[in-house]
Parts: structure tokens; sequence; C-alpha cells
């Protein structure tokens, strides 16, 4: 038979019937674990009900999307009811029982219905909005995920350590409880991929000098991931003697031993608040997936004695011996509830569907207006801090120095606001942007971190979770690819797949792109910025100078409060100490600080533009501005070519309709990018400018497509002010003197 | 194979029995002799009228009828009868029922035996009759097509916070009924109610003879109905049950301690939120048909009401729910002559 899922249904009702279920005479029995007989029939319910629903699924193609499934895994359910429901959970796809079994703790649920809207992608689906087959609920602390790697460790570790913060710092308005603890599940196939591997090493870490990581990691091993089996022994070979790491195992099948098992470790990790491996042996049922023939890589003999260790049969084994329940009463739960589940599928395959592209895209971007009100620090707190400091805000001074004071008075202000990264305390950051923090804030809130760019995103995703206002350090531009995908797949699709219910605000600083000077190399002097542009939602944020800086990074942490975005806010390394312009000693790129209240606000998406010339727009941002800037002053000079310099500002999503009014104001359009020809921010302006019909001459420079080499030659692949020049002159060619 | 029809069954709480109810039980169910002598059997130990008597009065008395002590058995009487004929026509999938609905609906289910469920019910009624405090006011929160008013709903949440700001009252909710609010309150906060809540329709109403269900105002019973009604009457339902918080009994994992300490505990004294039982057994169970039992017809409006808001089986209005049910009824209503028709129409399959 090839229908697998039509054999282990019929497998479990004859096997109960005829008495021939699995040997349990040495299992782990419910009384053992402090499990009563309602317990026990409890999680059988349940186990039931995730079966069916994948039986369901099975049976209904081309109604139900998305077909991955939990059966071999129902033991989950057990770790749910070990568990609080204010343990917030981060889910494997396959723990359908873990969230139906804490859907029925917490009461009042629709679960069975509510979860065929998701396998039915129907727009009344109440987690995903129809967007996704997702396991979540916000009233039962499961954050919707598609969890398809382990992308979702890092944030799992994030949550977690954001509970130790959020009692030291005594958070009232934390999300979870002082003493909650985070649970994260993934398969075995799962625990050999990087995310999982920092993740775990970070929580290890984090433990092993004793600063608080209260979770569990669930290691679902089933032996398998898609075709490609997982040597015997592994998993527990690889963790069961990891320093800072507590590694339990138990087996998944036996509900009752999962249960015992389940409690010490959540115990063991709300006690002591230390990690803990939780090795849970399941079998995977009905191959990886729908789509998936099993039987193509694997001999059906061992397809056949994986289904004969279905936990169902387990549970009832269990149930039927111990006198809780008899065989008919066994039958009867699966079949009525197979009947039930039949009828609810009937009704949520009739519910509506998403129809149009605004229908989907309205929970890319967070409902504005849902952070609670800002309280500004007052002038006694800001003077405390600042003490002596105070008096050379007045002085003129680089960018570097700015964003090390907006990020103070941001710290005063928000004191749920953490910064954290690597090298970022002690040291004050590589660039001295973060001097001087962590001692006016203490090392709770200015944390260096381990060197994981996946774990420092995860970091802040989880603290998000949590109700802190986090603003992570990537080091340098290059570093954050390694880790995109914590943006990309998680920090950006979390408001998208939970239909706006759930939010990771956060502004995430990152030092890049080129023209250090005495110094160069790709890794520190990337120059490409595409990898965050084509994000929906993400914004980016990019200065040319210090007093832009600071009150684009006052307009990027009220985003990410107010209007809970996600902001990538990148900070040109070479003009961090900037001093100059035009001339040796001019200063004319330095500015006094001005304090929040007193400063003007800088707001989300408005460009600068410098000059009212006419012949010529020059569009640039970044390194970009300041080098047009001083060509702009020779174009007029030499040339006598009155020009207009915008400064983008907020290179994603730009501000088209601004962009069109300078542009539109001028004879002729240059853009300046430092940016790589391919893919970046000049490409969009390119297009914008042609689908709207700019007639006007218009012509770019970029950096060329290459990496950016060591030493003298570092900035011989960038616009200088000489090719900005040339090419406006050659643009403009008749205008001007 | 014919498979019956599935329904949810409804019972109706107090307030159910009126002067179009007189002679229920003699007209529908007068065959049922012996559930009738059980049930009488109960009065008569406590030196109480009889149901079937009150039932067969020549004349329905507001003073007798409904009356705590009275109407809660003689509704029992006439829900539970009902529900007997029910359950051989169709295949029941869950029992709900609003506020003293959930007794019936524990003995329609079998976590009491029906004797055991006469004498809780007919226990509680005549507690609430002897010490029952404070009333129920009614109010909309929907339109007159039923659909949700967000204005009336703001001014309910308004009146509720003022409520609780103000000293010397006690305001709560009792019951989420469908398109209904019902309050709770003692005697002050009845004035501050009927004062606050601006008239429409019979709007404000407080219901005759009622006490402040449902609410902190009724803490006090909890410890005397424990100590009348023993644990030991509570047993797992043969049939799911859907409580008055959404939650749902099972037939094989029901905890019958905290059935007893929900019964005679939280559901006394916390909000009974009959529209999430409606929405939760619906949802849930996917049934062919709702039935509501009788006595009555009251129950039919919220139950739809809560249609609307969930745009179940496509009913989005008064006038969708009227076509549907003229085509083929999906709440059925056993206290209205035609549709008592339909539910009896045997088997249904």
């Amino acid at each position: 038979m090839f229908d697998r899922a039509e054999a282990i249904d019929k497998a479990f009702r004859e096997r109960v019937t005829s008495d021939n279920l699995p040997d349990i005479t040495n299992a782990v029995s419910h009384t053992e674990s402090g499990l009563s007989t309602s317990d026990l029939v409890d999680l059988f319910e349940t186990q039931v009900m995730s079966r069916q629903l994948d039986l369901i699924a099975r049976r209904s193609k081309g109604r139900t999307f998305y077909s991955i499934g939990s059966s071999g895994h129902e033991g989950t359910a057990a770790i749910a009811k070990a568990s609080r429901n204010t343990d917030m959970a981060f889910l494997h796809y396959r723990d359908a029982a873990f969230l139906i079994q804490r859907s029925r703790q917490h009461g009042g649920a629709a679960v069975l219905y509510e979860m065929m809207l998701s396998f039915a992608a129907s727009s009344d689906d109440p987690v995903s909005g129809g967007r996704h087959k997702v396991l979540g609920g916000k009233d039962v602390f499961v954050p919707p995920q598609t969890s398809t790697i382990a992308s979702h460790l890092p944030k799992a570790v994030g949550a977690a350590h954001s509970v130790g913060l959020a009692r030291k710092l005594n958070r009232q308005d934390a999300v979870l409880p002082h003493d909650a603890v985070i649970l994260c599940s993934f398969g075995d196939a799962s625990a050999n991929h990087s995310t999982a591997q920092g993740a775990i090493n970070s929580a290890a870490w984090a433990a092993f000098q004793n600063a608080p990581m209260p979770i569990v990691f669930i290691c679902e091993d089933n032996d398998i991931g898609i075709s490609v089996r997982t040597p015997h022994g592994w998993i527990r070979a690889s963790y069961e003697n990891r320093p800072g790491l507590k590694y339990m195992s138990c087996n998944g099948l036996n509900v009752s031993e999962t249960y015992g098992t389940a409690r010490k470790a959540v115990t063991y990790a709300r006690s002591l608040r230390k990690p803990v491996f939780l090795h849970l042996k399941t079998v995977r049922l009905m191959g990886h997936a729908g789509a998936d023939i099993e039987a193509s890589y694997t001999d059906i003999s061992h397809i056949e004695t994986i289904e004969a260790q279905d936990p169902l049969l387990h549970t009832a084994a269990e149930l039927i011996r111990s006198g809780c329940l008899d065989a008919e009463a066994v039958l009867q739960i699966y079949d009525t509830t197979a009947q039930r589940v039949a009828r609810v599928a009937g009704e949520a395959f009739a519910r509506p569907k998403l129809e149009s592209a605004r229908e989907v895209m309205s929970s890319i971007v967070p409902t504005s207006g849902i952070a609670p009100e800002h309280k500004p620090a007052d002038q006694l707190q800001r003077a405390a801090m600042w003490g002596k400091e105070l008096a050379a805000h007045a002085k003129a001074q680089p960018m570097a120095r700015h964003i090390n004071n907006a990020l103070a008075d941001i710290m005063l202000d928000y004191p749920q606001a953490t910064v954290f990264g690597e090298d970022v305390g002690r040291k004050g950051g590589v660039y001295s942007v973060t001097t001087g923090l962590q001692k006016k804030f203490g090392p709770a809130r200015v944390m260096d971190t381990l060197l994981d760019e996946q774990t420092i995103l995860g970091l802040a995703i989880g603290m998000a979770h949590n109700g802190f206002l986090p603003i992570p350090e990537i080091q340098f531009l290059a570093y954050v690819h390694n880790a995109e995908d914590q943006i990309r797949g998680e920090a950006a699709t979390l408001p998208f797949f939970s239909n706006g219910q759930y939010t990771n605000p956060m502004v995430i600083r990152i030092a890049g792109l080129g023209y250090q000077k005495g110094f160069g190399g790709h890794f520190h002097n990337d120059n490409s910025l595409t990898v965050f542009r084509d994000i929906p939602g993400v914004i980016v944020a990019c200065p040319s100078n210090g007093s832009d800086a600071a009150r684009m990074l006052r307009e990027s942490v009220r985003l990410a409060h107010q209007e809970q975005r996600v902001v990538v806010f990148v900070e040109p390394i070479a003009l961090y100490m900037t001093a100059d312009l035009h001339e040796e000693g001019d200063k004319a790129w330095l500015a006094p600080y001005a304090p929040p209240e007193a400063d003007e606000a800088l707001p989300f998406g408005e460009p600068a533009v410098y000059g009212r010339g006419t012949d010529l727009c020059i569009l640039s941002y970044g390194n970009g501005y300041y080098l047009s800037r001083k060509a702009a002053r020779q174009l007029a000079d030499e040339n006598g070519l009155k020009v207009r310099v915008v400064d983008l500002r907020w290179v994603q999503p730009l501000n088209e309709s601004a962009i069109l009014k300078q542009v539109r104001a001028c004879k002729h359009i240059l853009v300046v990018d430092e940016c790589r020809k391919t893919g970046s921010v000049s490409e969009q302006i390119m297009t914008l400018l042609s689908e709207k019909k700019v007639a006007r001459p218009i012509a770019r420079v970029t950096a060329e497509d290459s990496f950016i080499p060591l030493g003298t030659a570092a900035t011989v692949t960038l616009p200088d002010v000489q090719s900005i020049a040339k090419a406006a002159m050659t643009l403009c060619k008749g205008a001007g003197k | 194979m014919s498979v019956k029809e599935t329904v949810v069954v409804i019972c109706p709480g107090r307030g159910t029995y009126n002067a179009a109810e007189l002679g229920y039980l003699h007209t529908h169910h007068a065959a049922k002799v012996e559930f009738l002598n059980l049930v009488d059997t109960i009065r008569m130990t406590r030196g109480q009228v009889k149901v079937t008597e009150l039932d067969a009065a020549d004349k329905f008395r507001m003073g007798t009828h409904t009356t705590g002590e009275n109407a809660s058995l003689l509704i029992f009487a006439c829900a539970v009868a009902d529900y007997l004929d029910v359950q051989e026509r169709y295949d029941v999938v869950a029992i709900t029922g609003n506020s003293m609905g959930w007794y019936l609906a524990l003995a329609c289910a079998g976590a009491l035996s029906m004797k055991d469920a006469a004498f809780l019910v007919n226990e509680m009624g005549t507690l609430m009759h002897e010490e029952g405090a404070g009333g129920q006011i009614v109010y909309p929160v929907v339109d007159d097509n039923w659909q949700p008013d967000e204005d009336r709903a703001e001014l309910v949440r308004t009146v509720l916070a003022e409520a609780e700001a103000a000293q010397g009252l006690t305001v709560a909710v009792s019951i989420r009924l469908g398109g209904m609010v019902v309050f709770a309150a003692d005697e002050a906060g009845l004035k501050f109610l009927k004062s606050r809540l601006p008239e429409t329709d019979r709007y404000p109403m407080q219901l005759k003879n009622h006490a402040a269900f449902h609410s902190s105002l009724l803490d006090y019973i909890v410890p005397q109905a424990q100590s009348r009604l023993p644990q030991e009457m509570f047993h797992k339902p043969a049939v799911p049950l859907v409580d008055g918080c959404g939650n749902i009994w099972s037939p094989y994992a029901t905890d019958t301690e905290k059935l007893y300490d929900y019964t005679l505990g939280t559901q006394i004294n916390t909000t009974y939120d009959f529209s999430k039982a409606v929405e939760v057994a619906v949802k849930e169970f996917a049934p062919d048909r709702l039935v509501l039992t009788g006595p009555g017809t009251t129950m039919g409006a919220p139950v739809a009401q809560e249609m609307i808001r969930h745009r179940w089986r496509g009913i989005d209005s008064k006038v969708s729910f009227k076509a549907l049910q003229e085509k083929s009824p999906y709440i059925i209503s056993m206290g209205m002559p035609t549709q008592r028709e339909i539910a009896l129409r045997t088997p249904h399959t």
C-alpha cells in the first residue's frame, strides 16, 4: 500500500481492536510521572486530534496546502502539559500536538477549526490571516513562524536572555513573567544547521559564565531529515557533554515518560535558569510532507517497522493496560475525533481566502500607534546622566560622537532600550561609537556578545518579543551576510505571518561602506546594501553627517518603538571622524550636538536638499553625498553649473515623490551611488525616473562591480570627486558658463 | 448506512418559562411519566409544589412561576424532556447551555444522573431564591439588524469603567449573550445602570426574580452550594460539554473534581460567556444544525446574533438568517411549534 496515511489509520484501528499493542512492560507509567488518569486521556485526545488533522490534510489535496504533518511527534503534547502556558514556545513545524494541548489548557479555544483554517489558507485564520500554515497563537505564547530550518533558535535564545534581563532590570512591562522558561523545538536534521549550532553554543556560552539562560531546546529526533538519515547516536554524542548545557533524553513515543522528563527539564531551566537540551526520540510517519514519497528512498519493510512504533499505539497501550480505558473507548475517541475533524474541515474549507495583493500585504508593516506612549527623560535626569560631558555637546563634533551622544540620550529616554554586539561594551566599539555607554547604563543594557551575528540578531528578535527595544550592532556590513536570514526570514516576516499580531521592533546599527583612509579590504569596506533593499517592510537609513545621524537615529528608534518597525541603520565608517568638506581645516562636516528636545526632528523619508540650482540635480547618500557636495562646489566654481545635491538619507523605501519633486525642478539628473553598479539603489532610482517618465538627461556614477582591495587601491573602484564632476560635465554639456 | 444528522444541543437559562409556555410539559411530555415523577419527587421531598402542578396551573403567575425556587426545576423538566426526544433522532455531538442551562446540559450529557441533576437544580434554584442578592439588567450591543453596534459596545465599556471607579456600587458583566450584555449588579448598581444606559426599545430591562448571577456578588453562594451538593454526584459526561468559558469537557478525559469546581465555583461567581460557548461549540463540533431545547424561544436571537458575528454558514444579517431558517433551519428552536415539528421528524439522516 503506497498510501501510508491510510495504512497508519487502518493499522491503529486493527491493532487496538485485536489487542496487538506495543509492549510497554518496562515503560514509564503515567502514575510514575505524576499524571492522573484524566491527564493521560487528555493527552491521548490531543494526540488523536493532531493525527486526525494530518489525515484529513492528506485526504483533501487541493483544499489544504503545505502538508508537513506532525504524525509520530504527537508526544510533544506532554511537553505542553509539563510547561506553563506563559512559557513562550518557538515551535518546530511538527508540533501541532503541542499547540493543541496548550490551547486546550488555555481554554475557550476553537483550536481544531483554527488549525484547519490555516491548513486551508483561509483569511479567517486568526494566526496568520491565511498567509501560511504556521503554529502560533498570541494567547498561548507561541509566536507564529514557519521554522523551515532552525532559524528560530537564535531568537529563542534572545527571548531566554530577555527573561533574565527583565528580572534584573525589574521591567514591569515585560511580556513574559520573570520566571518564564523558553521552549524551542526542532528536528534532528536541523540540529546540524548553523543557526542551531550557533544558538545552542550561545546559550551554553552564557550559562558557562552563569548568565541566566532559562531555555529548553527540544530536539525531536526522528532519525531522518527528508531523505537523509541522521547517523546513529549522533545527537546524543553531539550534545551529551557540552559545557553549560544540561542533556536529558526520553522516549517521545511514551507520553508519560515524555511528561516526566519534560517536567524535570522545565523545572531545571526555571529554577537554575540554565539551558537544557531535551533529546526526544520520535518517529516520522507519512514521510516528510504530502508530496514526499518515502518509498522512493526507503525500504517498505523499514517504513512498516517505523509505523509499528506509532506513538498513538503506545498511548493506547498504556490506557488499556493500566485500565484507564478499554479498547472500545480508545476507538470511540479515535473515531468521533475523526468525524469531528471531517466536519470542522468542511466548514473551514468554505471560509474566504485572501484575494488581493492589498489583503496579502496588509500585515507587512505593523499597524502604527500600537506602542505605549513614550515618556522622555526630563532635564534633571539628563543632566545627571551627562554630568560634565554636557558642556562638550556645544562643540562641533563628528558623526561618531553624534551617534554616541544620541545613543546615550535614547537609552536614557527608553529604559527598555538595549545596545549589544561585538566589542560594544568595555571597548566601546571598534570605532568608539558606543564609548561610555556601558559605564552609563551598565553591562546588562550595554552588552558584549560573543562573535556570532546570527546570535546578535536573534537576541534582538527574542528580546523584542519580551518588550525590549533592541539596538544591536553588526560590527561591519560584510558580517551581516552570514546572518541575513535573521532579518530577511525572521524579523521582517513576523508581522506578516502573524497577521500583525506579533512584531519585533529593532534598530540594527551597522558600520559599513568604503573610503576608509589608510585601510581597505572587502570585509571592512563592503559597499552593498542590496541585501536589505528587497525585504518587504524593512527600513534602511544611511546618514551622511553627524547632525543628521543623531536625528535619524532618534527617528529610527521612534519608528521601532511607536510603529514597531525593523530599521537598518547603516553608518558610513569613513565619515565617522570626517571634519572637513572643501578645504583642510574648514570643519564644515562637524556640528554641535543638540539635545533631543531642542533638535529639529527629522521625519522618516525626508531627504536633505543642498542648493537650489536647476542645471543639475545630484541624487546620492552617505559617502556619495559627501563627495557630491565637493563636486558641486567644483562644478559651480569651474564651470558655473547651478547644482542642487539631494541626500536621500532613507534609502529604503525611497521617498519617490520627494525625489521626483527635486529632479523635475532641474534640467539634468546625476545619480551618485557608492555601492556597486549592479543591484544598488541607483538602479532603483533609474527605474523610478524611467517609469515616471522624467524626460531629462540622466546619468549615474557608481562603484564598479568589484570587491574592495587593500591599501592604496582601496578606493579605485569607487566614485570620487573627479569622476562625479566629469560625469556631470558630460551630462550637462553646454550648460553653465 | 444512513447517518443521523449531527446537532449541538443548547439548553436555556432562567426566565424562559413564561405565560406562553404554561402547559408545556403537559402538551409535549405527558407520556414521560417516569421522568416527571422523578422530578416531582424531588419537589415533594422538600415540600414544594410539583412541577407538573405548576405546569398545569390555570394561569401563569409571575410571583409563582418565575421565582428561582419554582422556575428552575420547571425549566429543567421542560428542557431535559425535550432533550430526551432529540437524542433519539439526532447524533448529538456536543451540549452547551446558558447560565442555569449549564446544569441542564450536565444532566443531558449524563455528567449528573437525572435524579442528581434535578436535585442540584432545585437546590440551586431554592438557594438563589432564599439567598440571592442583586439583580440582572439586559442591554443590547447590536443594532436592529443584529449587526454588532460599536457605539453601544463602547457605551457598555464606558459604563462598566465608570461603575468600577464609582464608590458604593457593584456592576459586572454577568452573561455575554450574543447581541446582549447581561449585567449583574447590587441595588445601587442597578440604579446606576438604569440611569446611565439610554433607553432603547424595552432596554435596559431588569429581569424579574433574578439575582446578580455569575458575579462576585455571589461569592458567598459558592461555599453554601458546595456544602449542599457533594462532588460524588458528578460523573464524566457521555457527550462533550461546552461550558461558559468555552472550555470543552470530553467524555473520557473529564476530571470530575474539576467539573465540580467549575460548576459550583467558577461558574457561579464569574462571567458566563454564552457567546463563547456557542462559538466554540459551533466551530469545534461543526454540527449540521443547532437544537435549542424549550421552554421558550428567547435563546434563538442570541444564538443567531453569534452566528452573524462569525458570518457562519453565510449568515450575515437578520435578513439572511431568517431566509436560511425558512429554507432549512440551521437553528431549530423546540419552543417554536413549527420548528419543534421539524425536530421531531424521525430520524434525521
